[in-house]
């Protein structure tokens, strides 16, 4: 280190006031009042994903051409990429900072990129090599038991399934048409479990074949039997032959049984089931109409779904509400009311009021009621709490008996598969820490991401790794100097013409080039990506980098504080606190 | 080789036989020729120049700096208000003690609106540190560009050569022009003290606190100061090589005059005309060509007007509040002399007015008639 040099006469000095030595002698790191550093901050993306995915940290691998270590990534959090990366309802995209700027980046599309790329390389998850001597029952092997059973055994539990079908994957198997989730995929995706150890027992009926009382030899049990029930419109006629209910006919076309129908079908509800219903019976070969009672902007179908429908020629009649099923020359004959909305009810949405004397008749010769579902709670064992239709669960994620534990669709009114997913993981840790005897409570609060309820069970595994601040980033803390606009980029979808033709899956995977374009766009909302802003900016030298990934460091002897690398960090990943006095 | 050039060809010509390695300019008249000859060589290949274009002489005079700082030859050129403009890059230039050589043509500040020739461009600039040098005829700008990188390379100052609007920069006469094998003997490729080096960096013109600033700023009065003794050096190599040789001053006319009148630029060759008309006539006249205005040429010109008992200086400039101002510089030069003859301090052909054999003749005969100035500025050929 060189020291300030005085010179004693003009003969010493140079001829121009040039530098001679450094300036290390010179901390100007002393005159900082306000401290830069490095912090990651929570992704709206990930904080939005029920499943939990960390979504920035996986994109970051595409983007970096390593697909295996977005895998990987994705994999710690969530068994099903391949599953969600084409069925999620992606509310990590509506939150998406992205979307304030031109598109959210397609995440779904992305996910779906990585698991398809997986898939071609044939990448397993690693088994456990050690097993623990607790065992643990799941019952119902849907995404939330599976993503229960997925880190449970990571965590080296000994794991058993019952699942009371002859084929595991729940809902995912029996309520999603294979134009949107193709078989291979789903089997992919749980024989990946599988041969993590988990032993999947199939045939099995909770109640039937199975009590609670059978599973003494389980130290803990998980329940997640889904909600598989139709719930009934309660008017005249809905018993009668002719009536179907819509999981009961997607069940048996999802299973390939022969399905006898006639030529026109009238379905009634505005939900997914709807849709995947109709949109079914038109790749059948009938025709569907759809009959919902409010408007369609109130359709709880995700609006990719109604759009498809629409493009396939599926019919949907508005504001009709059915009253009586009735027959007419062999027809089923529905009388209906016409509805029109008035005020927001308590779900939000503006409530349909019958019109007086606007009876109309729609012929059919099927009538499919979609209207939802609820849980079968016959079967279930004594003791555990229930709630307004569902299991009641506690913040520990135990359910009312000592060591039974339940999930999915089963505890919540929220009935995405992403949901699902997320309480399994959450039922694993809490599981976990139940059979550790520690906190289970505490070690949720603890790994929520952002402000929850979504987890994250690598925080769990790794309380010691970089954390992030759960505060969210939001668009304004983002600096728009150094992004362009660029088109979102989507999977491709077949011709409506072939779509119908059979049950094809309909949009395909992203190829590599165009999955890498679509990984730039990601803002990396709070996670540093060494954009290397805040090297280039510092007028002081002061951010310290070596060769390996993100080290980057403040050297605080010389940094003024200027706080420029925070405001041209593009991403927010750098706070900015005042100095202590 | 003899050429018939305009005084702006023959800087280009000047700058092309310096072999120099970046211009950066901004066009603007009277000075724009110039920069359009070099730009079309340069755009055509011939030229093995780098060209700047800027949106400014501001950025014309920095981006030199920049280029000469990494050590190479630069040139620009301007007029009026663009080298007003350039101001503050003025100072720059020569604090950094950068070698650079620009071509002022001379040209009135609006307003009034004027494009003609007149020095209060150049001489507002007199306190930048710049050397500055004068010329009268297209032959003494050719050579005075080849001098002045000399010059300003050997001191480390920058050099300004000033040539009046029209008069020079836009009228032909017969110009040798020097083989470039000749010029590369006489002016050898420019070596910075303190080159940009990758392996060495280095802090430029970096603060300087109170207890070093001034050393700087006598380092420049120093180098100032080697100036007439340089650029003496240099203008006898160049007569040797050349033939041709300027001096920093030139007096011209009767020997022993008691009446000596100066000038700059072109004026010159008018004055010349009417000295020797008048000597012819009887009448003990001199002439007195000032060309290096910075450093003041004080002891050559002490020098030169040894027995002279009158001084008439013609200035084709005026700073309001005192009147011209080579006369002040003189009168300020003077004034510690033992023989301080008086000085007759006329302003005339402001604005690119003529400064006819007429009106020269009746600044001589004023000066000859009065024992003394009546006014300390004498306007000559104003319309009262």
């Amino acid at each position: 280190m060189s020291k300030q040099i005085t010179f004693k006469s003009v003969s010493e000095m140079p001829m121009i006031s040039v530098s001679l030595g450094d300036m290390d002698w010179n901390k100007t790191g002393t005159w900082r009042t306000q401290r830069p550093f490095y912090e990651d901050k929570t992704p709206p993306c990930s904080a939005a994903c029920p499943a939990g995915n960390d979504i920035v940290a996986f994109i970051q691998k595409i983007a970096q051409e390593d697909f295996e270590g977005a895998w990987n990534i994705i994999k710690e959090e969530n068994p099903f990429p391949g599953v969600c990366g084409r069925v999620c309802f992606h509310p990590c995209e509506s939150k998406c900072n992205r979307g304030s700027f031109d598109e959210p980046v397609a995440i779904h599309a992305l996910e779906r990129f990585v698991a398809d790329f997986a898939f071609r390389l044939n990448k397993k998850t690693g088994k456990a090599r050690e097993k623990r001597k607790e065992k643990v029952a799941i019952i119902g092997s849907g995404p939330a038991g599976m993503s229960c059973a997925y880190h449970l055994a990571r965590l080296h539990y000994d794991v058993t399934v019952f699942e009371s079908f002859s084929l595991a994957g729940g809902m995912l198997r029996m309520g999603i048409p294979s134009y949107r989730l193709p078989k291979n995929i789903l089997d992919r995706e749980l024989s990946d479990i599988e041969a993590l150890g988990v032993d999947i027992r199939t045939g099995v009926s909770l109640g039937e074949d199975l009590r609670l009382e059978d599973l003494k030899d389980y130290q803990a049990v998980f329940i997640s039997t889904g909600a598989h029930r139709s719930r009934g419109l309660h008017i005249p006629g809905e018993k009668e032959k002719g009536v179907l209910s819509g999981l009961d006919l997607l069940k048996k076309i999802n299973l390939s049984k022969r399905v006898k129908l006639g030529d026109k079908i009238a379905v009634i509800g505005g939900g997914n089931t709807a849709m995947d219903v109709a949109r079914s019976v038109i790749r059948l070969g009938k025709k569907a109409t759809i009959l919902y009672r409010r408007s369609r902007e109130e359709m709880p179908a995700f609006e990719d779904e109604i759009v498809e429908a629409l493009e396939e020629g599926v019919k949907i009649r508005y504001l009709v509400n059915p009253i009586r099923v009735g027959q007419k020359d062999g027809l089923k004959r529905l009388e209906c009311l016409r509805m029109e909305l008035s005020e927001k009810d308590e779900s939000g949405r503006r409530r349909p009021v019958p019109i007086p004397n606007s009876n109309l008749f729609i012929d059919a010769d099927h009538v499919v009621i979609a209207a939802g579902e609820e849980i079968e709670a016959s079967f279930l064992p004594e003791g555990l709490e229930k709630k307004e239709g569902i299991v009641l669960t506690q913040r520990d994620g135990s359910a009312g008996i000592k060591g039974v534990f339940a999930g999915g669709d089963l505890t919540s009114n929220q009935r995405t598969i992403a949901h699902a997913i997320g309480s399994g993981k959450k039922g694993a840790m809490a599981i976990d820490a139940f059979l550790k005897g520690k906190d289970a409570e505490g070690a949720i609060i603890q790994n929520l991401i952002g402000e929850g309820p979504s987890l994250s069970i690598w925080g769990y595994l790794h309380p010691d790794e970089r954390t992030r601040n759960p505060q969210i980033v939001k668009f304004e803390e983002l600096n728009m100097d150094y992004f362009e606009p660029a088109k979102r980029q989507q999977e491709s979808k077949s011709a409506v013409k072939e779509r119908i033709k059979g049950f094809k899956e309909v949009s395909s995977t992203l190829s590599e080039g165009v999955a890498l374009d679509e990984a730039e766009r990601c803002f990396s909302c709070g996670t540093c990506n060494e954009c290397e802003n805040c090297y280039v900016f510092c007028p002081d030298g002061s951010i310290l980098k070596r060769e390996e990934l993100f080290s980057h460091q403040v050297d605080y002897d010389y940094c003024k504080g200027c706080g420029i690398c925070f405001t041209e960090c593009p991403r927010g990943a750098i706070s900015l606190k005042e100095e202590a006095k | 080789m003899k050429r018939v050039i305009t005084g702006n060809q023959a800087v280009a010509y000047g700058v092309i036989l310096s072999r120099v390695d970046v211009v950066s300019a901004y066009p603007i008249t009277p000075q724009t020729t110039i920069v359009e000859e070099l730009s079309e060589l340069i755009a055509s290949g011939r030229l093995k120049t780098r060209f700047l274009k800027v949106e400014s002489e501001h950025s014309a005079m920095a981006a030199l700096i920049g280029a000469s700082t990494g050590g190479v030859r630069c040139f620009t050129a301007t007029s009026s208000h663009g080298l007003a403009y350039m101001h503050e890059m003025l100072h720059w230039a020569s604090g950094a003690r950068l070698p650079i050589v620009m071509v002022n043509v001379n040209r009135a500040i609006g307003p009034p609106w004027n494009i003609w020739s007149d020095q209060s461009d150049s001489l507002s600039q007199r306190d930048t540190g710049w050397i500055q040098l004068y010329c009268e005829n297209n032959q003494e700008v050719l050579d005075t560009i080849l001098q002045a990188y000399l010059i300003a390379e050997k001191v480390k100052l920058p050099v300004m050569v000033v040539l009046d609007a029209f008069v020079l920069s836009h009228t032909s006469e017969p110009v040798e022009v020097p083989s470039m094998e000749e010029v590369d003997s006489f002016l050898p490729p420019f070596c910075p003290d303190y080159p940009i080096d990758t392996q060495e960096p280095r802090a430029y013109s970096v603060i300087t606190m109170p207890e070093h600033f001034m050393e700087f700023r006598y380092k420049i009065q120093k180098a100032m100061e080697e100036v007439p003794d340089v650029s003496k050096k240099v203008d006898d190599e160049f007569r040797s090589r050349f033939g041709r040789g300027y001096g920093a001053i030139e007096r011209y006319g009767k020997e022993e005059a008691e009446v000596l009148l100066m000038t700059s630029g072109t004026v010159t060759s008018t004055s010349r005309t009417v000295i020797r008309k008048l000597n012819e006539d009887g009448l003990s006249v001199a002439g007195l060509k000032i060309k290096r205005f910075r450093p003041f040429p004080s002891e050559e010109i002490y020098g030169a007007i040894k027995g002279a008992k009158k001084l008439a200086v013609i200035d084709r400039n005026l700073s309001a509040g005192v009147g011209g101002i080579f006369a002040q510089e003189l009168r300020a030069s003077l004034y510690p002399r033992e023989e301080r003859p008086q000085v007759f301090g006329f302003v005339s052909g402001l604005g690119g007015r003529d400064i006819t054999p007429e009106l020269i003749g009746q600044a001589i005969q004023y000066t000859v008639e009065h024992p003394q100035p009546e006014e300390e500025i004498l306007w000559l050929g104003l319309k009262r």
